[in-house]
């Protein structure tokens, strides 16, 4: 939004400035208020003297994860008589609901508080995906192979650049190789699960086309790289250092194949145009794979039916619970056909390849979620 | 002239210290404020979410103006309170779009339209005895609430399919109200099966 509007000025209010300045280094731990990246950025009840003299008036709240109770005092100050409107960003979700409750009116307890739903989502009658210019710029960078391996290993010596010498070998799983920029990239960001069946599968890979490992810090690495340690290294593993969003967005990019998880980076390969795999979030009753076939089903219009099968399944069963608790081939009995299909020359991948490619540009024809939020802002003006 | 109505509690939908709702709490036929409106649920439209955090689509009427709007509401939002009357009543018939309840002391009745019942017309029958809590808002009946779960009777569905107790298969079944519901496979018509009136979702079967 800033990008969008450079005059536009945002408030972030954050809880933990700790997580906060792992996403934004320029963040101080310990100040109520401060200001980065152009953004005022508050903390605690101390920083409501700025809410009091500029009282907010348009409101994002995301996920509905609540409000501070002294930004709760301000919002609903009964002397306040001007309207303000709060947003709430939902979660992404590729079901239909998405549609339904995209711009739907909400309520608050008081009638000078509105407030309606935002969502995100895959399809024409949501508010679609963000999209900076920055992410935009960089996915038609790697999509010209005369550049890609040229920013691949500007990328390579940026991540190792900011990895101190001290940490060099724990964070390197291995040796990073000299043909690296030119390998089959593969990129892991996941939550917990048994990553031995997917280690086999990209062993089995490798033998026919080199790969290159590179994974995330967080909840996949640990079980990832026990795996492939298991396995006796069978390919070179890059284990990342906590990365910046805008880092990380780049590794997406450069990946020729990303198993990625949650929303944030669900966004970012759903619009790289590669081929990816979708890790959803467990949910109770296993209602992820609700979440995991809405998904699929908003790609399926782009896949022939035998691609389409390969990513079906693959989708399915690293999401299924039961299978990857009970059954341990089971998990990559998907992936090896989704893998075995990329592992052809990209000529011969058929509609994998134009599939991916031709889904993300029908999400970038959506719009860019942050100009569609900003107008809904204005013409509540 | 209504009879003395009798002020009950206000059970365990309001907070002790402020006297409010949140979103969970809200079902068919619960009234709270917003601004200066006074609403009253009529439907429940679904639940859905990620993480645990729900949005809860549902349809209200204002009370003041008559318009009824579709909403979507998130988990943390909370309503005021409002000074609300209820008695209990037993549904008595059902004339034309209006229910009519049964006060069953001084045996007064009260009509409710079909409309303000809401959802709630799946869940009850003039054959039950069932007491419900009719909500009085200015003297005026303005919807009914019902006890969490009711009981009912499975009218028609598919055959039953024995062994398949895991309740993770459903199959559509309609109920002796009318209403149908998504029931486990083991169900069979003249079951007697246990439902949540929040959503209409299968709770258990019922003991007969």
């Amino acid at each position: 939004m800033s990008e969008l509007d450079p005059e536009l000025r945002l408030r972030l209010v954050v809880n933990d400035l700790v997580a906060f300045s792992k996403l934004c280094p320029a963040i101080k731990i310990g100040h109520a208020v401060q200001y980065a990246e152009g953004w005022t950025v508050a903390s605690g009840p101390e920083a409501s003297g700025i809410f009091r003299a500029e009282r907010p008036r348009f409101i994002i709240e995301c996920f509905a994860c609540g409000r501070p109770d002294w930004y709760e005092e301000i919002l609903f100050d009964p002397d306040d008589p001007d309207d303000r409107l709060i947003v709430n960003l939902e979660y992404l979700t590729a079901e239909d609901y998405a549609i339904d409750l995209h711009k739907a009116p909400s309520l608050t307890r008081s009638a000078k508080v509105k407030k309606a739903m935002f969502l995100p989502g895959f399809a024409q009658g949501t508010g679609g995906l963000i999209i900076d210019r920055r992410f935009a710029f960089l996915r038609d960078a790697y999509r010209d192979e005369n550049r890609k391996e040229g920013l691949r290993q500007n990328l390579l010596a940026a991540i190792a650049a900011g990895i101190p010498a001290a940490a060099e070998s724990r964070v390197l799983a291995g040796p990073i190789p000299a043909d690296a920029p030119e390998r089959f990239w593969v990129s892991i960001f996941s939550y917990e699960r048994d990553y031995q069946p997917v280690v086999q599968d990209l062993a089995a890979f490798h033998r026919d086309r080199p790969l290159l490992a590179l994974i995330a810090a967080g909840k996949s690495s640990e079980p990832f790289l026990d795996a492939w340690k298991r396995a006796d290294r069978p390919f070179p593993a890059i284990a990342l250092p906590f990365l910046t969003q805008e880092t990380w967005d780049e590794v997406i990019l450069a990946s020729d194949f990303a198993i990625v998880r949650g929303e944030e980076s669900l966004a970012r390969a759903a619009l790289s145009g590669r081929p990816f795999l979708w890790h959803a979030y467990r949910l109770e009753d296993d209602y992820q794979l609700v979440k995991v076939r809405a998904l699929i089903d908003r790609m399926r219009p782009f896949f022939g039916s035998e691609d389409f099968s390969a990513i079906e399944r693959a989708f399915i069963t690293f999401n299924d619970r039961r299978i990857d608790s009970n059954n341990a081939k089971g998990a990559d009995e998907g992936l090896d056909v989704f893998l075995e299909r990329l592992s052809k020359p990209k000529r011969k991948q058929g509609s994998l390849e134009t599939g991916f490619e031709a889904w993300s540009q029908s999400l970038f024809d959506l719009g860019n979620l942050a100009r569609g939020l900003l107008t809904f802002i204005r013409d509540f003006e | 002239m209504n009879p003395p109505l009798q002020r009950l509690s206000k059970r365990i939908l309001y907070s002790q210290e402020d006297i409010m709702l949140v979103t969970s709490q809200l079902k068919v036929g619960v009234v709270f404020k917003s601004g200066n409106d006074i609403l009253v649920v009529q439907r429940m439209l679904g639940q859905k979410g990620g993480r645990g955090a729900l949005v809860t689509k549902l349809r209200v009427k204002n009370l003041l103006t008559g318009q009824t709007a579709d909403l979507g509401l998130d988990a943390g939002e909370k309503f005021a309170d409002v000074d609300l009357d209820h008695l209990k009543m037993k549904l008595s018939y059902v004339d034309g779009d209006n229910y009519v309840f049964l006060e069953q002391t001084s045996y007064e009745q009260y009509e409710i339209s079909k409309d303000d019942m809401g959802d709630n017309v799946n869940y009850i029958t003039p054959d039950d005895d069932v007491e419900v809590e009719v909500t009085f808002y200015e003297g005026k009946p303005v919807g009914i609430e019902l006890p969490i779960s009711v009981d009912r009777v499975i009218t028609y569905c598919e055959p039953g399919v024995k062994g398949d107790t895991s309740g993770k298969t459903t199959k559509p079944a309609t109920l002796d109200t009318g209403f149908v519901v998504n029931v486990p496979l083991f169900c069979d018509i003249g079951t007697k099966i246990k439902l949540d009136t929040r959503d209409g979702s299968f709770i258990e079967r019922a003991n007969k």
